[in-house]
């Protein structure tokens, strides 16, 4: 190592960020009933316990359906704005992707309080329709992102070969450039997922009675009873953005999705 | 004979930039036609226009006689071959080479054989199911050029297609393109900054400079006779001096022969470089018109001449080249 001190600070945020993570992972997979370090045993009671308990399961169908429906509705909006901005003539083009940046910057309960005077107060619109739009903002960034980096490594003389061997400029598109663009979509779709299935402080803001993502109930959950079964839920939760993670990372690599947000 | 492709005042403005100026070019049909310059002198921009990529400003394109200036590339029916190679990443080579086929609807057995056909022309029928991304750079090149052929272009046009190769492998695939244009009797026009490849490889060569052409002909008549200064030096011309009658000259290194005395010019070796097969001699040479001039001599044989030391450079008649003053 050429720079001890960085790399000793990168040693100490790594576990910062990782110890707390073990005690939760270790203590879901207690014997015991409390939330305690060292776990009490071993057992895959809570896990069981976590799985059949109502509200977990019902917020995690809406949690994935919220996800699901913001990230397909991110990429819906961002991925051809984004093409329009790269390759389209669109007066004050740094403006428009800036705005479309934007949710990265503006602190999310700045953006949850708003959503939730303009729409569901101002609106009177359900807490889910809030919830949709909310996330979507802040998926957008993912598929501007992430569709403008792909654009950017694909080499445009691909559309030209394809244009002079035959092709519209419709289909040289849909032949060469939307399948260069694919493997960066899927993954930007899949972190969106992600994002969005995580996220708290919107989620917190917008939530209703009849619906509730998971990390909310949760919250809910920890307040009244501390009990392991909310780490085991987590752990859960923690393999399958790993998973998840994983796919996007191999797909196309974090570098290219976070790299030169600032440029 | 109707040119293949024809540019008339053709002109390429970018901004108050002018790329190419007043261009008036006839490629003969079924040659190989180079375009030869040093960068950004314009080739790529005349290509350019000449495939549809881009609309000159002003003048016409012609090809086949037929004023095509502003058809769309998909309608021209040009094969193109990209410096980047620009392969489809995501088909395999057969389904690349077979791409403007499928556009044309050509039936799919009588696809494959044709693509199977055209990549045996450029050797390469065995990695018909690879993905450009596993192959190296000379067979994606050629995987670029059975792609263009495979559409029966009426031009093939080939934007510097061997600066990307190693130097061997370069120098192959010049007979290779020959080869491959003898055998489909295609127009070619190809774009180089490379004299020797111009060279070698020209039926017709055109030189460009600061977009415009500067000189026109097949390579045995350009190269005795550059037109001036400037084609003199980038063909290798290194030596310039002035007649008696203030006519500048040119003549070529390998053309100086150093004698012992009289008839020829008074000199004074500056500096001698061993290259292995010959001598560099570096020359303070007195020229016709009076003044000194440093003079490059390419000696074979005999012993090299001592620094410092007096000769007389003998400048052969049929070598000695006229300039426009
Ligand atoms: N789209 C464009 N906008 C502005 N200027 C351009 C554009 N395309 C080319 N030029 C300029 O026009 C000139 C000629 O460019 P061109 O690409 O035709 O050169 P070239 O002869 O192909 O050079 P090289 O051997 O480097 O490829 C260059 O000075 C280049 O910077
Ligand atoms: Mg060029």
């Amino acid at each position: 190592m050429k720079r001890p001190v960085t790399a000793a600070l990168a040693v100490v945020g790594y576990l910062i960020m990782i110890v707390p993570i073990v005690f939760v992972v270790a203590t879901a997979f207690t014997a015991g009933s409390t939330l305690r370090f060292p776990p009490d045993g071993f057992s895959l009671r809570w896990f069981g316990e976590a799985f059949a308990y109502e509200p977990f399961v019902e917020a995690t169908i809406s949690s994935v359906q919220l996800a699901v429906l913001a990230a397909a509705l991110a990429l819906l909006i961002g991925v051809p704005a984004t093409l329009a901005i790269h390759r389209g003539r669109i007066p004050g083009k740094g403006l428009v992707e800036g705005l479309f940046l934007s949710p990265l910057i503006v602190p999310e309960l700045v953006v949850g309080l708003a959503l939730f005077q303009q729409l569901m107060v101002g609106l009177d619109l359900d807490n889910f329709t809030a919830l949709l739009v909310g996330h979507t903002a802040l998926m957008l960034p993912y598929a501007v992102r992430v569709t403008g980096a792909s654009l950017a490594l694909a080499d445009p003389a691909l559309e030209e070969a394809a244009r002079g061997l035959g092709a519209s400029p419709l289909r040289a598109f849909v032949n060469v450039t939307l399948p260069v663009l694919r493997p960066g979509i899927f993954s930007a779709g899949l972190l969106s997922v992600v994002t969005s299935f995580n996220n708290v402080p919107l989620s917190l803001l917008l939530q209703g009675r009849d619906f509730r993502t998971l990390p909310v109930t949760m919250l809910d959950y920890v307040q009244q009873s501390y009990d392991p079964m909310v780490a085991a839920a987590s752990t859960l939760i923690l393999a399958a953005t790993v998973v998840i993670a994983v796919i996007a990372e191999r797909t196309v690599g974090f570098a290219k999705i976070f790299g030169g947000i600032s440029r | 004979m109707t040119a293949a492709a024809e540019l008339i005042g053709v002109t390429q403005r970018f901004g108050s930039f002018t790329a190419v100026d007043a261009v008036d070019l006839a490629v003969p049909p079924g040659k190989l036609t180079t375009l030869l310059g040093p960068s950004g002198c314009g080739k790529t921009t005349t290509l350019r226009m000449i495939a549809g990529y881009s609309a000159p400003t002003s003048g016409t394109i012609r090809i086949d006689g037929i004023d095509s200036t502003r058809t769309p590339p998909e309608k021209r029916n040009l094969g193109m071959v990209f410096q980047s190679y620009a392969l489809f990443p995501h088909m395999t080579v057969a389904d690349n080479v077979g791409y403007g086929l499928k556009l044309r609807k050509v039936p799919a057995a009588e696809r494959r054989a044709r693509v199977m056909e055209t990549l045996e022309l450029v050797g390469l029928a065995h990695l018909a199911g690879r993905k450009p991304k596993k192959l190296s750079g000379g067979q994606q090149q050629r995987v670029a050029l059975a792609r263009a052929i495979a559409i029966r272009p009426r031009l093939l046009l080939l934007d510097e297609p061997l600066s990307n190769l190693d130097a061997r492998l370069r120098v192959q695939m010049r007979t290779e393109i020959r080869r491959i244009q003898a055998e489909t009797e295609l127009t070619v026009i190809l774009v180089t900054h490379d004299q020797d490849e111009a060279l070698e490889m020209s039926d017709e060569m055109v030189i460009m400079n600061e977009g415009r052409i500067v000189q026109q002909g097949a390579p045995q008549q350009v190269f005795p006779r550059p037109a001036d200064r400037f084609v003199a030096e980038f063909l290798g011309y290194e030596n310039f001096l002035t007649a008696a009658d203030g006519t500048p000259l040119t003549i070529r290194p390998e053309h100086l022969r150093l004698a012992e005395q009289a008839p020829g010019l008074p000199a004074t070796v500056a500096d001698v470089a061993f290259r292995g097969v010959d001598l560099l001699v570096s020359l303070d040479v007195v020229d016709p018109s009076g003044a000194t001039v440093r003079l490059l001599a390419d000696v074979r044989g005999g012993t090299a001449p001592a620094p410092g030391s007096s000769v007389t450079v003998v400048t052969p008649d049929d070598h000695l080249v006229r300039l426009p003053r």
